[in-house]
């Protein structure tokens, strides 16, 4: 690149300049949400994506009522009760590690419908790029 | 099945070894690779002849006034040209 | 057997670091014969690995459960092509596929462009074998595929969600994109360490870098259908970190595949170039770090694995000795002209590069952000699909814009009025066409709205080129339209091929625009029977069939497709339980309609005891014009790497001009 040429160097500034804007809009305006682990939710009441270990045991129905479970911190710790309602991922069971978002409503956590993704069990180990 | 993977582990290990020393062995080299003073000069021609071409086209396809065309060929003639001089009379014919 | 194959890593391991250390010292010092000896010892190196890579194979093929990672990895009841695939469908076996395709690269990549760059490849050598070193370390040191156990019964199996054919295909065609990336950068590099920064690296990994990005690109399609047929939620591309990182590396070699062309015209944006192409390497390997190391959340990556930090040592080794090159040999990388005019090719060509750099970056961002917010706030963010799609949005608009324009700007300097001239039909029939789309109703979504006009805008563009350029070949002598055409395409292909490509493109995004701005979908709990309508279908439920299988039992739901009150067949969703794996999962039934390239979409979310089942049924119009696109890709991609003869010609005169040719 040749420092001398004003134009690269407007251009170049101009997309920065944009991109930094577009970063910080989207960091204040709240495009992120927190990520956090059951024992962490206290006092949070926003949306937040919960990352937990499913507690048997399971009951309802995800496509009426709503599936009802409890999440601890992977490892163990206290359980936050977590209702669900949409469409269970295949790898969905008790002992999984999952994420889901919703908000905190009275101690009980309300998941978004559909909202629900689990990770695959420490026993595989998939190729990159494995199941998308 | 002891003594086979042993076997043939030896003998691509050997084989290898051959592989990899055979140039050494083979003396004789000339030492490196002569500088290249002349590669930009004949990477400008190439430039300046494919420029050239691509501004008929431009104009062909009516991509390119022809005020601006017959401004751009002026110049690129003469770059090329020049270009052509630069790299001498034994590889100018590009 | 294990032995042999561990054996053969060793000598792999061996031969990288010899061809590293000794080609290192002989391209410092100019000595021919033991650089000669070193490119020999990276030749060997491939050898080794697909012994090694054979061994792995074959244990798989015997079921020998005695390695532990066949034991992992697969079962009795596996059929054979997943037995064979389960090579890769664990890290190290993952790692032992990617040294096989790195050394297979490297040793065509040194063989076949002696005479082109005789003094540059030298330094290709130890620089190939130090990357190569890394990927053989790793799976020595680290993470073994030949560990020994005493055989078990049976397997553990392979997970489920690999048991596909695209599993066949997907990863190894990922595998063959990244590792592609390596060449060009490599070459780049030792042109640099020997200060031979003219063109010929560029014409040397031209072919290596479009072909790497095709491979990238169609595996990151092929990874989409994948995901969209059987992870089963109606869609194809969710933003996660892994499928990200295939992204990263296959825009920053978009850019690059752009900008060299500035560089052959101009001799301008040198510096850049060895950037970017520094860029997309660093980024393949920031991918394997990504999926490997588990500091991410994402749906693929969670075996938290040691390697990761291996990953993250020998990026930064990476990234640092690229930077270091750079900056010492900036002198030797001037650029030889300017930029002429802000509306020229060359600055629309520019402003490409600068959208997808920053779209790439962008993306990047998004992936790091949990770590950096966990490192700055003590809190983990992460970033959504929003985030994403507004950046798509974003920047992938203004790329579909300067798709349409770039091509029709002359090079080095255009007068508005010129330009305008040659736009004003593809203005008009984008414009009618989006007047058209807004009466039809495309207008609840703007920015789908948006993408459809800016596509036809391309289209046309492209059509028009293609019309301009076959009538001026017609004007200078070509017989017939159809030989004017085959004239024009085939005197540059890289254009013609390039437009092609962008008419992938297009399509990409008019899929993507019609799938995610114009999908609808239903659900219910369905009794026998009873019927669910969306979009001008209606499916009624008729019952449930139960086959038991070797490998797995098939559950099925059966429904009778309606449309406009006609019958139009059965669709058949339901799970899979698979007995070894001890897991069911969902077999959604996906039905095209190819004339509107739309699918209905049908999944069976759960089986009731009543008799009754959940189904949830999707509707997404147009979203078949991707795969279509990753076809079109292809062909643009084949046409534009078609070996050039009269390229042939020109290159080994210039080699011939430095004196090495008889090298």
């Amino acid at each position: 690149m040749s420092a001398g040429d004003p134009i690269r160097l407007v251009v170049a500034l101009s997309v920065a300049g944009m991109l930094a804007v577009f970063v910080l809009y989207t960091s204040i305006a709240g495009g992120a949400t927190p990520s956090l682990r059951p024992s962490q939710l206290a006092g949070h009441h926003g949306n937040v994506a919960l990352v937990g270990q499913v507690v048997g045991p399971v009951h309802g129905d995800a496509e009426g009522t709503g599936m009802r479970f409890d999440l601890t911190d992977i490892g163990g710790g206290a359980a936050v009760p977590v209702v669900y309602r949409g469409s269970v991922p295949d790898l969905f069971a008790v002992g999984r590690h999952v994420f889901v978002s919703g908000r905190l409503h009275d101690g009980v956590f309300v998941a978004k419908p559909g909202s629900l993704v689990t990770k695959c069990p420490s026993k595989y180990t998939p190729a990159k790029g494995g199941a998308a | 099945m002891t003594v086979l993977p042993l076997a043939v582990a030896l003998l691509g290990l050997a084989a290898i070894v051959a592989f990899v020393a055979a140039p050494l062995v083979r003396r004789g080299s000339q030492g490196s690779a002569p500088a290249d003073e002349n590669l930009p000069v004949l990477e400008r021609r190439d430039r300046a002849l494919a420029a050239l071409r691509e501004l008929e086209f431009d104009h062909r396809t009516g991509k390119i006034t022809d005020a601006d065309y017959r401004a751009l060929l002026g110049r690129l003639r003469t770059e090329a040209a020049e270009a052509l001089q630069a790299v001498g009379p034994a590889e100018g014919a590009g | 057997m294990a032995e042999l194959g561990r054996d053969a890593l060793l000598g792999t391991l061996a031969l990288a670091l010899y061809a590293a250390v000794v080609g290192g010292y002989a391209a410092a010092r100019g000595h021919r014969a033991l650089g000669q000896s070193a490119r020999n010892a990276l030749l060997a190196a491939f050898a080794t690995t697909a012994v090694a890579c054979g061994v792995l194979v074959l244990a798989f093929a015997r079921e020998d459960f005695s390695l532990v990672y066949v034991a992992q990895h697969s079962s009795r009841e596996l059929p054979l092509p997943y037995a064979l695939a389960a090579l890769w469908s664990g890290e190290s076996g993952s790692l032992l596929l990617w040294l096989l395709v790195l050394t297979g690269m490297s040793a065509v990549a040194v063989l076949c462009n002696r005479p082109l760059v005789a003094d540059v490849l030298p330094w290709t050598v130890p620089i190939l074998g130090g990357i190569s070193a890394f990927f053989v370390l790793v799976p020595v040191l680290a993470a073994s595929p030949f560990a020994t156990q005493a055989a078990p019964a049976d397997g553990a199996g392979m997970n489920v969600s690999l048991q596909n054919p695209y599993m066949l295909v997907h990863p190894p065609l990922l595998y063959l994109g990244y590792v592609g990336l390596t060449i060009p950068f490599a070459f780049a590099m030792a042109a640099l360490a020997s200060r031979r920064t003219d063109e010929r690296w560029l014409h040397a990994t031209r072919r290596w870098t479009l072909a790497s990005w095709t491979l990238l690109g169609v595996a990151i399609l092929i990874g989409a259908k994948w995901a969209y047929e059987t992870i089963g939620w109606g869609g194809y591309y969710a933003w996660d970190p892994v499928e990200n990182a295939a992204l990263m590396p296959w825009l920053a070699a978009t850019a690059f595949l752009h900008s060299v062309m500035i560089q052959e015209k101009k001799a301008m944006l040198r510096v850049w170039n060895v950037v970017l192409v520094s860029l997309a390497f660093c980024l393949s390997l920031f991918g394997t770090f990504l999926t490997r190391s588990g500091v991410v959340n994402s749906v693929h990556s969670f075996s938290r694995s040691s390697i990761g930090a291996w990953f993250l040592i020998f990026i930064a080794i990476a990234a640092a000795f690229a930077s270091f090159l750079i900056l010492t040999r900036l002198p030797t990388l001037r650029a030889r002209s300017r930029l002429e005019s802000l509306v020229s090719r060359e600055a629309a060509f520019l402003y490409n590069n600068l959208l997808l750099v920053a779209f790439a970056l962008t993306v990047l961002w998004g992936v790091l952000f949990p770590i950096v917010s966990q490192a700055l706030r003590g809190e983990t963010f992460t970033v959504g699909p929003p985030y994403y799609d507004f950046f798509l949005r974003g920047f992938g608009l203004p790329l579909l814009l300067l798709m349409a324009v770039g091509p029709l700007i002359a090079w080095r300097r255009a007068s508005v009025r010129s330009l305008l001239r040659g736009l004003r039909w593809p203005l008009v029939v984008a414009l009618a066409a989006g007047a058209m789309l807004l009466e039809a109703g495309a207008g609840s979504s703007p920015p789908g709205l948006l993408a459809y006009t800016f596509s036809v805008f391309v289209l046309g563009g492209i059509v028009l080129e293609f019309i301009r350029g076959t009538r001026a070949r017609k004007a200078l002598g070509a017989r017939t339209w159809p030989g004017a055409f085959v004239s024009l395409v085939g005197r540059n292909r890289r254009r013609y091929g390039g437009y092609i490509s962008h008419a992938a493109v297009v399509m990409l995004a008019i899929g993507i625009a019609g799938s995610s701005a114009y999908s609808s979908s239903a659900s219910a709990r369905l009794q026998p029977e009873q019927t669910i309508s969306v979009a001008g279908y209606s499916l009624r439920y008729d019952g449930t069939t139960f086959h038991p299988g070797r490998n797995h039992d098939e559950l099925r739901a059966h429904l009778a497709v309606f449309r406009g009150g006609r019958a139009d067949g059965i669709v058949s969703a339901g799970k899979n339980n698979y007995h070894v794996e001890s897991f069911f999962s969902n077999a959604v039934a996906i039905r095209t309609d190819w004339l509107r390239a739309q699918d209905l979409f049908v999944i069976a979310q759960q089986f009731n005891r009543d008799g009754s089942v959940d189904v949830k049924v999707v509707v997404n119009p147009l979203v078949d014009m991707i795969w279509f696109a990753g076809a079109v890709f292809l062909v643009g991609s084949l046409v534009a790497m078609w070996p050039d003869a009269r390229e042939k010609r020109r290159h080994p005169r210039r080699a011939f001009a430095v004196g090495i040719a008889s090298a």
